[in-house]
C-alpha cells in the first residue's frame, strides 16, 4: 500500500517537529541521546526508546546470523542521525494512525447510539456491555470478508484508490494539534496544507468511481467531485478570513492567539484568556462565518444532509457500490476520520483549541512556579478540553445527520453557491473592515497583542 | 421582491432546522422514557388475552373424539390412542376415556385460526400466547401437545411401538373372544348332544320297557 510512501513523507515533515519539549528532553535525556538543556525535537521520545532498545537488546547467540544482526544493531545505535526520522514515523503511525482508528470505532459505535435514541430504538446491546464492541465485531468481519475486484475494472487504480482517499484524510492530521504541544508537525502553512491536501481525496474518490467501471459509480463521483471541489470555496473563504484576523497559518499560532494577551514574555507566560477571545467572538461576522464553515465543513466530508456522494438507499451507494471488505473499510474510516478532522479544525480556528476560556484552569502549569506535575496536569487538561470540544461538534454532525433529511443536488448547488459563498464573502469583507477599523480588537474591546 | 424570498427562504430553513434538532434532542436526552424496543428474546411484549399462538393440550381431559381434528379446515391434527381409559395400551398419554400414543400439531400447515378450540367437548385445546416456534427443518415443526416437545423420530418409534402394541393386544382380545366364543358353542354343542343323549337313553329306555 502507497500509505508507507505517505508515512514516509510525514518522518520528512516530523524533522522540523519543535514540540512535546519537556517531556521528548526528559525522556530522551534518560536514554541518552542528547544533552540535557537542548530544545528537543517531538519525535525524540520515541527516538531514544529505539536507541535503548537497539543497544540493550541482543540477540542469542544460537540464532544463525547473530553477530551479524548484533553488529548491525551496534552501529545502528552509534549513529544517532536517523533517529528523529524514526521517532517522526512512530509519532505519526502511533499517534496519528492508532487515534484515528480508535476514533473511528468509538464514533461508529457512538453514532449508532445516537441515532438509536433518537428513534427510540437501542442501539447495539449484544457485543460487549452495550454493545461497545460491536464495531470490533464488524471490523473483524470486513477483515475476513472476500475482497472482490470486478473483472472489467480498473485493478491497479481500484486497489490503490481507498488508500489514496484515506492518505488525504491521513495527510491533513499533520499539522493539526491535539493538545498544547502536541502535534506531529507545526507547519508553517498548516491551514493552507489542510485545504491543499483535501484535494486528494477528492482525486481518490474519482480514481475509485472511474476503476469501478460501473455507471452508478461514475455518477456518484461526478457528483462527489461536484460537491467537495463547490464546498471547498466557503471553507476556503473561512480560512482566509481566520488567517487575516490571526495573522499566521500555523494552527498552533491561532489557537496560541485566541489564549488571550500575552502579558510578560520574560519569565514565563501568563495568559489571562476568556471565552471572548477566541475567534468566534472576535468580530460580529466570525460567529456567522463559524456556522457557514460548519455547514460547508459537513458537505466536505459527505456527512448528512449532503451525503449524496453515497445514498445508500436512493442513489445505489455512491462511488464504493463495487467496493467490499477492508477497501470498503478504509473509506469508512477515512469518512470518519475526515469526521473529527474538519471538527478539530473548526475547535482550532474558532473555538479557541485547548483553550478552556476559563482563565484559572488555562493558566495551569504555565507559571514559573509550576512544577513537572502541574504542567503534566496542564498539559492533560488541554488535551482534554480540546477533544472535548471537537468531540461536541462531532456530535453536532451526528445529531444533524439524524434530524435532516438528504437533499437534491440542485438544493446543494443551490446552498453553496448562492447562499454560503455570499454570506461568506461578506463577513469576509466586514471582518477586514472591522479588523482595520477596530486595530484587531474583539467585540468585547480586549486587544489582542501578536508578538 | 426576490431579495425578500431569498431571505424569507434562508429564515424558514434555519428555523425548520433549529425545530428539527430541537425534537431529535428531546428525544436523544429522554431516551430511556420514549424507548420503544424490548430485547426480545431475553424479555417479552405484553400478549393480548386472546392471542392464538401454539396449540396446548390438557391430555387428562381430553376423550379423543377427533372433532378438533375434524374441524381443522387444512387437516393438521394427528390422533391415535385407544378408546377406554384403562385401554390395553400401556406406557401411552392417559385421557379421560382413552390413552393417547399421538397428538401432534404440524405448524408447517397450521393457519392458526383457533377452530379447533371451539367444538372440543371439555374445552381441552387452546391455542397458548407463545409464538416463537421454530426450526432448522421442516420435518420438525411438528409438535407434540402430549409432550410439549417437537414430534421426533424417539416418539415416532414409540407411536409404531404403540400401533403394533395396539394390533396385537386388539388381535389377542379377538382371538379371546373368538376362543371364548368358540368354547362357550362346543360348551353349548357339549350341552345340547348331552341332552340329546339323554333323551335318547330316554327313548331307550322307553323301548326297551
Ligand atoms: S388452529 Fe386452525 S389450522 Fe391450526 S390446528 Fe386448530 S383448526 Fe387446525
Ligand atoms: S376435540 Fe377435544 S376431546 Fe376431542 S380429541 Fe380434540 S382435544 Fe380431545
Amino acid at each position: 500500500m502507497n500509505l508507507f510512501v505517505f508515512t514516509n513523507f510525514f518522518a520528512q515533515t516530523g524533522k522540523d517537529l519543535k514540540n512535546l519539549g519537556d517531556y521528548a528532553e526528559a525522556a530522551s535525556t534518560k536514554w541518552g541521546l542528547a544533552e540535557p538543556g537542548v530544545y528537543y525535537e517531538g519525535g525524540l521520545f520515541f527516538a531514544g526508546l529505539i536507541k535503548w532498545l537497539l543497544s540493550t537488546t541482543e540477540v542469542s547467540s544460537a540464532l544463525p546470523f547473530a553477530g551479524t544482526v548484533n553488529g548491525l544493531m551496534t552501529s545502528l545505535a552509534a549513529d544517532g542521525s536517523i533517529f528523529p526520522e524514526l521517532g517522526g514515523l512512530l509519532i505519526t503511525i502511533g499517534v496519528v494512525f492508532g487515534f484515528v482508528n480508535v476514533f473511528a470505532i468509538g464514533a461508529v459505535w457512538s453514532e449508532r447510539k445516537v441515532s438509536a435514541h433518537m428513534q427510540c430504538r437501542l442501539g447495539p446491546m449484544e457485543v460487549g456491555p452495550h454493545g461497545l464492541l460491536q464495531t470490533v465485531a464488524d471490523g473483524l468481519k470486513l477483515l475476513t470478508k472476500e475482497d472482490i475486484i470486478p473483472r472489467l475494472a480498473d485493478k491497479p487504480l481500484f486497489a490503490i484508490a481507498p488508500a489514496v482517499v484515506f492518505a488525504g484524510v491521513l495527510m491533513r492530521f499533520v499539522p493539526l494539534p491535539f493538545g498544547d504541544k502536541l502535534i506531529a508537525s507545526d507547519l508553517d502553512l498548516g491551514l493552507f496544507f489542510i485545504a491543499a491536501v483535501g484535494a486528494v481525496e477528492v482525486l481518490g474518490v474519482i480514481m475509485a468511481g472511474w476503476a469501478s467501471n460501473n455507471k452508478w459509480s461514475l455518477f456518484a463521483t461526478i457528483r462527489t467531485a461536484t460537491q467537495m471541489v463547490s464546498y471547498e470555496i466557503p471553507i476556503g473563504i473561512a480560512f482566509v478570513t481566520v488567517i487575516l484576523c490571526s495573522g499566521s497559518f500555523s494552527l498552533m499560532e491561532i489557537v496560541n492567539q485566541q489564549g488571550g494577551s500575552l502579558l510578560s514574555a520574560d519569565d514565563g507566560y501568563t495568559y489571562q484568556g476568556w471565552v471572548w477571545h477566541w475567534n468566534l467572538f472576535r468580530n460580529p461576522f466570525m460567529p456567522i462565518l463559524g456556522i457557514v464553515y460548519f455547514i460547508a465543513s459537513l458537505a466536505e466530508c459527505k456527512r448528512a444532509p449532503f451525503d449524496l456522494p453515497e445514498a445508500e438507499s436512493e442513489l445505489v451507494s455512491g462511488f464504493h457500490t463495487e467496493y467490499s471488505g477492508m477497501r470498503f473499510a478504509l473509506f469508512f474510516l477515512a469518512e470518519y476520520a475526515a469526521m473529527y478532522l474538519v471538527a478539530a479544525v473548526a475547535v482550532v480556528i474558532f473555538l479557541g483549541g485547548w483553550w478552556s476560556g476559563i482563565y484559572p484552569l488555562d493558566a495551569l502549569g504555565t507559571g514559573p512556579d509550576a512544577t513537572i506535575y502541574t504542567k503534566t496536569l496542564g498539559l492533560l487538561v488541554k488535551v482534554g478540553v480540546f477533544l472535548s470540544k471537537a468531540f461536541a461538534l462531532v456530535f453536532v454532525q451526528m445529531w444533524i445527520r439524524w434530524t435532516l433529511p438528504r437533499i437534491r443536488l440542485d438544493q446543494m448547488m443551490y446552498v453553496c453557491w448562492k447562499v454560503l459563498l455570499p454570506i461568506s464573502l461578506l463577513c469576509f469583507v466586514g471582518s477586514c473592515l472591522w479588523e482595520l477599523v477596530s486595530g484587531g480588537a474583539s467585540v468585547f474591546g480586549f486587544g489582542i497583542v501578536v508578538e | 421582491m426576490i431579495p425578500c424570498a431569498y431571505f424569507m427562504n434562508i429564515f424558514k430553513v434555519a428555523r425548520s432546522i433549529w425545530i428539527g434538532m430541537g425534537i431529535t434532542l428531546k428525544y436523544f436526552l429522554n431516551h430511556k422514557k420514549t424507548l420503544c424496543t424490548i430485547q426480545y428474546p431475553k424479555e417479552k411484549d405484553l400478549i393480548p388475552a386472546r392471542h392464538r399462538g401454539i396449540h396446548y393440550l390438557e391430555t387428562e381431559k381430553c376423550v379423543m373424539c377427533w372433532k378438533c381434528s375434524d374441524i381443522c379446515p387444512v387437516d393438521c391434527i394427528y390422533i391415535e390412542g385407544v378408546r377406554g381409559a384403562d385401554g390395553p395400551l400401556q406406557g401411552g398419554y392417559r385421557g379421560q376415556k382413552a390413552t393417547l400414543s399421538k397428538f401432534t400439531v404440524d405448524y408447517t400447515v397450521c393457519i392458526f385460526c383457533g377452530l379447533c378450540e371451539e367444538p372440543c367437548p371439555p374445552k381441552c385445546i387452546w391455542l397458548g400466547p407463545e409464538f416463537d416456534y421454530h426450526s432448522t427443518d421442516r420435518t420438525m415443526m411438528e409438535k407434540n401437545l402430549l409432550t410439549d416437545e417437537v414430534y421426533t423420530e424417539g416418539d415416532e418409534v414409540f407411536v409404531e411401538w404403540a400401533r403394533g402394541e395396539n394390533d396385537r393386544l386388539q388381535e389377542e382380545k379377538k382371538k379371546q373372544k373368538e376362543a371364548e366364543k368358540a368354547a362357550k358353542e362346543a360348551e353349548k354343542a357339549a350341552a345340547a348332544a348331552a341332552e340329546a343323549e339323554e333323551e335318547g337313553s330316554d327313548a331307550e329306555g322307553e323301548s326297551a320297557e
